[in-house]
C-alpha cells in the first residue's frame, strides 16, 4: 500500500513531461520493465493480433509499450475490474517482486476494498492511475470498433468533459480522481496532453520509479478547476440517474423481470468475491414438494424462481464496499441498469456508516467491525 | 413417433386453441399445473411460469419471440431433488424438451410428473435485439413466424434442423403447424403418457376424428411439410459449419474467436446441460500463487489476465458437447457477441456423429460417455497387451 499517500490531484506538485500523456506511460512502463524495477505490468492491450480485441494482459516483454506494441494503457475499456484480476493475482499470497498496475480509480478501489476483505494483497503493486475520463461500453469493444471512438474521447478530455457516448455509470461518477495511487496521470482537461504530461508523484514508491523517466522535467504546481467543473456536471447527471431508478417491490419486480438468472453481474463484480455465492448453493436447491407448496401459495411461481430475491440478496451482501464501477450493467445481457440502482442504494448505505469503500487500506469495514455503544445497545 | 394424434381446431389461431385446451385439461384435472412462458410485468420479456390458475393462462405465450430462460433449465430447476408430486404440462420449444431429456438421463432433472409439449417452432430473435424494441420486435417474429422464414431469426435458429417432433422425437405431445390449413394444426402424441392425455381430453376445441382418414391424411401431409423442411434446414446447417470449420481451424484461429472474451462465464451458466455445481474453471484448482502466473508471463513474454480464457471453452466443449443441444442459450447471453453457440453445434454435431448419439432424443439412449461396448474394451486392451504383457512376464 502507497505510504503517506496524501496529496490529492485537486491541488497537487506534479512533475511536467514533454511527451504527450500516453507516450509517457508507455515509455514508463517500458524502462520500468527494461530496468528490472518491476517484473511484469498489468494492462490493457491487444487480444487479437490484427483482429482487434481488448483485454488485460501481464506483460513482462518491454517491447509490448513500445509505439506499435501490443500494449494499449490507458485505452477507455473495461473488460474486467483491474481489481479482480489483482486479486487472483495475490489471493494465494503477495507478489514475491514489484508489478506495476495500470488501473482506473474505481479499479483502484476495488483493489483495496478486495485486500480489505482479505482477497488478495497490495504489496508489491505498484498502481498508476489517471484522472478518468470513464470509459465506453462493452459493446463499444467488439471486433474492434473501439478505434473509431478515440479521437472523440481524446477531443473530450482535451476539453475537460466527457464523450456522451461514455457509460452512464461513468458520467455519473464522483470519484474520477484516484486516491492512494503511487502516480497519478492526468488527463481530464489537459488541453495539451497530445504533447506533454503531468504526473502527480503520490508516494516515495511513487517517485523512485518515475524517477527514471528521462525527458525535461519541470515541478508545478496547480489548483485544477477543470476537475471541479466536471465534478459539477458528473454530480447533476448522478441525480438525473438515481431519479430513473424505480423504487418499491414492483419497481424492482418490474426492473428485475427481464433478467435471465445468468448471475453474470455477480460474476463480474470485484467485491462479489464468494467462492460459494449463496445463490448458487444447495440452499437454494429445494425438493419439488417446495415449490409446490409455493405455487399452492400464489397461484403462480416463476422459475427459476428467487429473481428479485438473488438481487436483494447480492445487494444486502455487498452495497457497503461497492465501488460503482458499472461492470454489472456492462455484461448484462438484458440491459438492466444494474449498476445505476447498486450505486443508488449503495452511496446510502454508505452514507449512514460514513464509509468511503477502496479509499484508505486502514478504514474498517463497517460490518466487520463494531463499537462499543453498539454493543450496549443490543445487551440492554 | 406415434401415428396416434388429433385435430385442433384453431379458428382464432394455434395459441388461442392451444391456451383453450389448457384451460379444459387445468379444469378436467389433467394436469395439476402448467409450465409455460408468460409476459413478465414489465411487458419487456417473458418468463417461464408454473400456473395452476387457468386465468393466468391469459397472458400466457407459448412461442414468444425470444427465449430469455431454457425451458429444460428451468425443467432441471423443479425436479432436480426428485419428480414432482402432481402432474404438470411442459408447453416448451423442441430443443428446450431435448435439453429436459438429456437433464433427466444426467440425473439433473426427474420428467416423471411431466408431460412435454412441444410445438412446430419457426425459431426466435436474438435477445438483445428483441429488447432493443420489443413492440416491433414481437411484430417482425410474428410475421417472419408465420411465413416459416427464419431469416430474422438467431444464427443458430436459421441452422436449427430439430424443429420439430420428427426430429426430437422425445416430447409426449407435440403440435404440428406446418403444412396445416389456417385454423386448424395437429395434436401427436410421441409416447404413451401422451396418448393417455389425448385420450382424456375431449374439449369443444379439440375434436377427435371419427373418420380416421381425414386425420390421417393431415398427418401424412405435415409429415411431408416437416421433412421437406428439414432437408433444406440440415443442408443449411452443414454449408454453414464448412463455413464456420474455416473460419475456426487451427489455434490462431481459436485465440481470435475469443478474442473479445470477458471470462464472465454467461455461456455457461445458461447453458441447460453445463449443470455442474462448481464448473473447474471457476474452482480452486486454477487458483494459483502469483509465482505461477509471473513465470508464465515471463515465458511468454506477455500473459492474458484473467488467464485460461481458451482452456475454459475448450475443457466446456469437451465437458458437453455429447449433450449439447443447439438450442443458442449461451450466444444469446454472450455480451461480446461471440458466436458461441454456433461454434458448439460444430463441434457438437461432430462428437455426437462419432458417437452415433444425438443428445436429448429419447430416454432410453444411452449416453455415450457413461455406456461402453466390448469392443471399445478390446481396443484399450489389445495395444496393452501387446506392448506391455510380454515385459511383464520378463520382469516376473
Amino acid at each position: 500500500m502507497p505510504e503517506g499517500a496524501s496529496s490529492s490531484a485537486f491541488t497537487s506538485e506534479g512533475l511536467k513531461i514533454n511527451r504527450g500523456a500516453v507516450d509517457t506511460v508507455r515509455e514508463l512502463l517500458r524502462t520500468l520493465l527494461e530496468s528490472g524495477k518491476v517484473k511484469a505490468v498489468l494492462a490493457l492491450g491487444r487480444t487479437g493480433g490484427d483482429e482487434g480485441g481488448v483485454g488485460y494482459s501481464l506483460f513482462r516483454n518491454p517491447a509490448a509499450f513500445e509505439a506499435n506494441g501490443a500494449a494499449l494503457p490507458l485505452l477507455p475499456f473495461m473488460p474486467a475490474n483491474a481489481g479482480a484480476l489483482l486479486s487472483r493475482l495475490t489471493l494465494e499470497g503477495p507478489l514475491p517482486e514489484p508489478v506495476a498496475a495500470v488501473v482506473r480509480p474505481c479499479e483502484l478501489r476495488a483493489s483495496i476494498e478486495l485486500a480489505k476483505l482479505s482477497q488478495g494483497y497490495l504489496d508489491n503493486i505498484l498502481f498508476i492511475s489517471s484522472t478518468c475520463g470513464g470509459v465506453y461500453p462493452l459493446d463499444a469493444g467488439i471486433d474492434g470498433n473501439l478505434e473509431e471512438m478515440l479521437p472523440r474521447y481524446w477531443q473530450a478530455m482535451k476539453q475537460g468533459t466527457l464523450d456522451d457516448k461514455v457509460r452512464p455509470t461513468c458520467r455519473a461518477c464522483n470519484n474520477f480522481v484516484p486516491e492512494g495511487a503511487d502516480i497519478t496521470v492526468a488527463l481530464l482537461g489537459e488541453a495539451d496532453l497530445d504533447e506533454e504530461c503531468t504526473l502527480y508523484v503520490q508516494t516515495e514508491r511513487g517517485a523512485d520509479f518515475a524517477s527514471c523517466l528521462e525527458g525535461a522535467t519541470t515541478e508545478v504546481k496547480q489548483e485544477n478547476k477543470v476537475l471541479e467543473r466536471s465534478m459539477v456536471q458528473r454530480d447533476a447527471f448522478r441525480e438525473e440517474l438515481f431519479a430513473t431508478v424505480e423504487v418499491g417491490l414492483e419497481g424492482l419486480i418490474r426492473t428485475f423481470g427481464r433478467c435471465i438468472g445468468c448471475h453474470g453481474c455477480k460474476t463480474v463484480c470485484p467485491i462479489c468475491h464468494c467462492r460459494l455465492c449463496h445463490f448458487d448453493s444447495q440452499d437454494c436447491e429445494r425438493p419439488a414438494g417446495f415449490y409446490e407448496g409455493e405455487l399452492a401459495r400464489k397461484g403462480g411461481l416463476r422459475v427459476p424462481p428467487d429473481t428479485v430475491y438473488f438481487q436483494l440478496g447480492r445487494m444486502a451482501h455487498m452495497a457497503i464496499s461497492c465501488v460503482g464501477c458499472g461492470m454489472c450493467t456492462d455484461v448484462c445481457p438484458t440491459d438492466i441498469p444494474l449498476s445505476t440502482i447498486f450505486s443508488k442504494v449503495g452511496a446510502s448505505a454508505q452514507a449512514a456508516f460514513d464509509y468511503h469503500p477502496g479509499k484508505d487500506v486502514d478504514e474498517e469495514i463497517p460490518l466487520r467491525t463494531f463499537e462499543e455503544e453498539e454493543f450496549a445497545q443490543v445487551a440492554t | 413417433m406415434n401415428d396416434k394424434g388429433a385435430v385442433l381446431t384453431a379458428e382464432d389461431g394455434v395459441k388461442d386453441a392451444l391456451i383453450g385446451w389448457l384451460k379444459e385439461t387445468l379444469k378436467n384435472g389433467v394436469f395439476d399445473a402448467i409450465l409455460i412462458p408468460v409476459e413478465t410485468p414489465g411487458g419487456d420479456s417473458f418468463a417461464y411460469l408454473l400456473l395452476q390458475d387457468p386465468a393466468i393462462l391469459d397472458s400466457a405465450s407459448p412461442l414468444p419471440p425470444v427465449m430469455p430462460v431454457q425451458g429444460g433449465k428451468a425443467l432441471g430447476r423443479l425436479t432436480m431433488r426428485g419428480r414432482l408430486n402432481r402432474q404438470i404440462a411442459a408447453v416448451v420449444r423442441p430443443c428446450e424438451a431435448r435439453a429436459a431429456i438429456e437433464l433427466c438421463k444426467l440425473e439433473q432433472a426427474n420428467l416423471e410428473n411431466v408431460c412435454l409439449i412441444t410445438i412446430d417452432c419457426p425459431g426466435v430473435l436474438p435477445l438483445s435485439e428483441y429488447l432493443d424494441d420489443p413492440e416491433t420486435s414481437a411484430v417482425r417474429h410474428a410475421g417472419a413466424s408465420s411465413a416459416w422464414d427464419r431469416s430474422p431469426m438467431r444464427p443458430t435458429c436459421q441452422i436449427c434442423d430439430h424443429f420439430s417432433i420428427r426430429q426430437a422425437p422425445g416430447s409426449d405431445l407435440h403440435i404440428g403447424t406446418l403444412g396445416c390449413e389456417e385454423g386448424t394444426a395437429i395434436m401427436v402424441a410421441g409416447s404413451a403418457k401422451g396418448e393417455r392425455v389425448l385420450e382424456r381430453t375431449n374439449p369443444p376445441t379439440l375434436e377427435k376424428e371419427e373418420e380416421s382418414y381425414s386425420l390421417n391424411g393431415l398427418l401424412e401431409e405435415w409429415a411431408a411439410q416437416v421433412e421437406e423442411m428439414e432437408r433444406a434446414q440440415t443442408k443449411t446447417r452443414q454449408r454453414a459449419h464448412a463455413d464456420l470449420r474455416e473460419a475456426i481451424s487451427g489455434t490462431d484461429r481459436l485465440l481470435d474467436l475469443f478474442k473479445d472474451c470477458i471470462n464472465c462465464h454467461n455461456c455457461q451458466r445458461v447453458c441447460p446441460v453445463c449443470y455442474c455445481r462448481q464448473c473447474y474453471f471457476e474452482s480452486d484448482a486454477l487458483k494459483l500463487p502469483p509465482e505461477n502466473y509471473l513465470a508464465r508471463a515471463n515465458r511468454k513474454g506477455a500473459l492474458r489476465f484473467s488467464p485460461d480464457t481458451l482452456l475454459f471453452h475448450i475443457g466446456r466443449a469437451s465437458h458437453m458437447a455429447t449433450s449439447c443441444v443447439s438450442c443458442g442459450a449461451c450466444e444469446d447471453a454472450c455480451p461480446m457477441d461471440i458466436p458461441i453457440a454456433q461454434v458448439f453445434s460444430l463441434l457438437a454435431d461432430r462428437a455426437q456423429e462419432t458417437l452415433g448419439y444425438v443428445a436429448g432424443m429419447s430416454l432410453e439412449d444411452p449416453l455415450p460417455l457413461v455406456t461402453f461396448e466390448m469392443d471399445e474394451l478390446h481396443d484399450v486392451e489389445q495395444p496393452y497387451v501387446k506392448i506391455y504383457a510380454k515385459q511383464e512376464v520378463q520382469d516376473a
